[in-house]
């Protein structure tokens, strides 16, 4: 996948206006999670959830920090900070995630005899699949439907992980948070000198140059 | 539509970045088409409709008193100190008229640098004020430097041009508002082109042609603007200017919700002043003149003032001027207000000039 924000990078932004020490605290605290630190998933579970993680969203291999999705979503259910809402045919955050894993490796399991994250990336997505489409009848779900699991919590928990990431960020050229300082030019095809600036196709080299001068 | 729209814009962009460059590169092209006889016809016919709107001349006095005065005004006017003291007067008041002048220059300058700054200068005409207005400055801060009682082709010239790009930024502006969704909604009026900030750059432009046919008096006669007594010309474009200011700040500041008491002066106060120099110049009276003085005194201190308001105004929005790349740009424009200033010092020139004009 190309780059649309050529040398774009958010962190750039550290000690401009746009960041304060709280937005500063908070960015630090989140560039610091270690990517294999799981305290909430079990030593059983943590493997099935980094693979699934790396299905749902996965990155290019070349990236200095990837964004380390499962263990954002592991801090997310270790501190039990739901959203304020949830859907009520699946059970409560953590609940849910627990069975859904050992549901998923249990599926792995009957299906093709391994567990869910020795079974390559071309299985693991038949089965993603399959839990999608509500096509998995496990017992292990028990009264928990596969689908709304899917939908309502798997995506929601892991891309909302994944875009809080400043990695994403410079992925899709988010300028990060709008605190202290927020935007001016508020029409279209307009950009603040202290935002990414996106590559024309062929024009890469000036969006490199303007995306060096941003912070 | 759009086709038309882009024809339209092109055909509007050439013009004015064509005239800018002529302004340059061949002034005195510029000041033969000035002179061109199609003008003068226009300028009747607005002096047609200009005297229409004047008030009847008084009824004449009975013949002895009317000739007794006209002899003694006759004789008066040959004196040598009157002579001197009038011409003095005169040059006094247009290099103040080239002051007021330089000050509206200065504060379109600022303003439409910041403003046309923001707006990414995504039409190349947003770069025209920026040129002429600088071209006013400098031009009118030699008027006010230049002692000789005469008017300067290359000055006027630079101001017909501000004037011209004034009344052209009136028209993009305009433009700019309709073309957005919602055309002349409040929304758009709040936030695409301001409407209002262009007249600045065009009453810099004619209060400093102004300047330049008050200080450009023959010995014994009495300036005069399009058939009018100069004063009240000048006075009828200071009020008019103020009270055309005020609309610009009456509009942002209910956008601004008069959030600080303060921002209720500058829509209470240039009103009066305007309305007593509209007064002054209709029926000029010592009364009269003199709270029209002081309330045009109190403007412009206000609109100093209010640059003071708007520098608080910056600090107080999110990350204050820690944050000044987004609090200068979005927060209360800092050179906005010296416009009152400009206004009510032209206003306080032209007082003079009709005090001249009837206390004789």
């Amino acid at each position: 996948m190309p780059d649309r924000y050529p040398g774009y990078d958010v962190l750039q932004k550290r000690h401009s206006p746009s960041w304060n020490d709280q937005t500063r605290a908070v960015i630090d605290r989140r560039m610091a999670i270690d990517p294999d630190h799981h305290a909430f998933f079990s030593d059983a579970e943590w493997p099935t959830m980094r693979a699934i993680c790396d299905r749902i969203v996965p990155q290019p291999p070349n990236r200095l920090h990837p964004a380390p999705v499962a263990a954002m979503v592991d801090q997310k259910l270790h501190d039990n900070s739901g959203d304020g809402y949830r859907d009520a045919r699946l059970p409560p955050l953590r609940e849910a995630w627990r069975r859904a894993l050992a549901a998923i490796d249990a599926e792995a399991t009957s299906r093709y005899g391994r567990h869910f994250h020795e079974i390559g990336a071309l299985l693991q997505d038949d089965l993603l699949k399959a839990i999608q489409n509500g096509e998995v009848d496990d017992k292990a779900w028990g009264d928990m439907p596969a689908k709304i699991f899917f939908q309502k919590r798997l995506l929601h928990d892991v891309v909302s992980a994944y875009y809080a990431h400043p990695a994403a960020w410079n992925e899709i050229g988010f300028g990060g948070p709008a605190s202290p300082r927020g935007y001016v030019r508020m029409n279209f095809d307009r950009r603040d000198p202290w935002e990414a600036a996106e590559a024309r196709p062929g024009r890469e080299d000036k969006a490199r140059a303007e995306n060096a001068r941003v912070g | 539509m759009r086709r038309a729209d882009a024809a339209l814009d092109f055909a509007a962009n050439a013009a004015l970045i064509g005239a800018a460059v002529l302004l340059v590169l061949r002034p005195r092209l510029v000041a033969r088409a000035a002179n061109s006889p199609l003008l003068p016809k226009a300028r009747d016919l607005a002096v047609a409709g200009a005297r229409a709107l004047v008030p009847p001349a008084p009824p004449p006095l009975s013949w002895h008193v009317s000739t007794a005065r006209q002899l003694s005004r006759l004789i008066a006017s040959y004196s040598p100190t009157r002579i001197a003291t009038a011409r003095a007067l005169t040059k006094r008041a247009g290099r103040r008229l080239n002051g007021s002048s330089a000050l509206l220059a200065f504060s379109v300058l600022a303003d439409s640098a910041v403003e046309h700054y923001r707006g990414s200068f995504a039409n190349r005409a947003m770069y025209t004020p920026l040129v002429t207005s600088a071209l006013t400055l400098g031009g009118s801060l030699f008027g006010m430097a230049d002692a000789r009682p005469k008017k300067h082709t290359v000055r006027d010239t630079i101001y017909a041009a501000a004037a011209a790009t004034g009344f052209a930024g009136l028209c993009f502006h305009a433009y700019n508002v309709l073309k957005r969704p919602g055309g002349a909604s409040w929304n758009n009026l709040f936030y695409a082109a301001p409407i209002g900030a262009p007249m600045a750059l065009a009453l810099a432009g004619l209060l400093g042609r102004g300047a330049e046919r008050v200080r450009d008096v023959p010995p014994r006669q009495r300036p005069t603007i399009l058939g009018m007594p100069a004063g009240r010309a000048l006075a009828a474009v200071a009020a008019g200017g103020l009270f055309g200011t005020v609309g610009e700040a009456a509009l942002l500041h209910f956008r601004g919700a008069f959030q600080n008491p303060a921002m209720v002066l500058p829509v209470t106060v240039p009103p009066v002043a305007a309305a007593l120099l509209g007064a002054a110049a209709l029926r000029p009276n010592r009364q009269t003149n003199r709270l029209a003085r002081w309330w045009l005194r109190f403007t412009a201190l206000l609109g100093l003032g209010g640059v003071g308001f708007h520098i608080f105004g910056v600090s107080r929005a999110m990350g204050g001027w820690r944050n000044w790349s987004q609090n200068v740009l979005n927060g209360p424009p800092l050179p906005a207000p010296p416009s009152f200033s400009g206004l009510a010092l032209a206003g306080l020139a032209a007082l003079s000039l009709i005090e001249d004009e009837t206390d004789a």
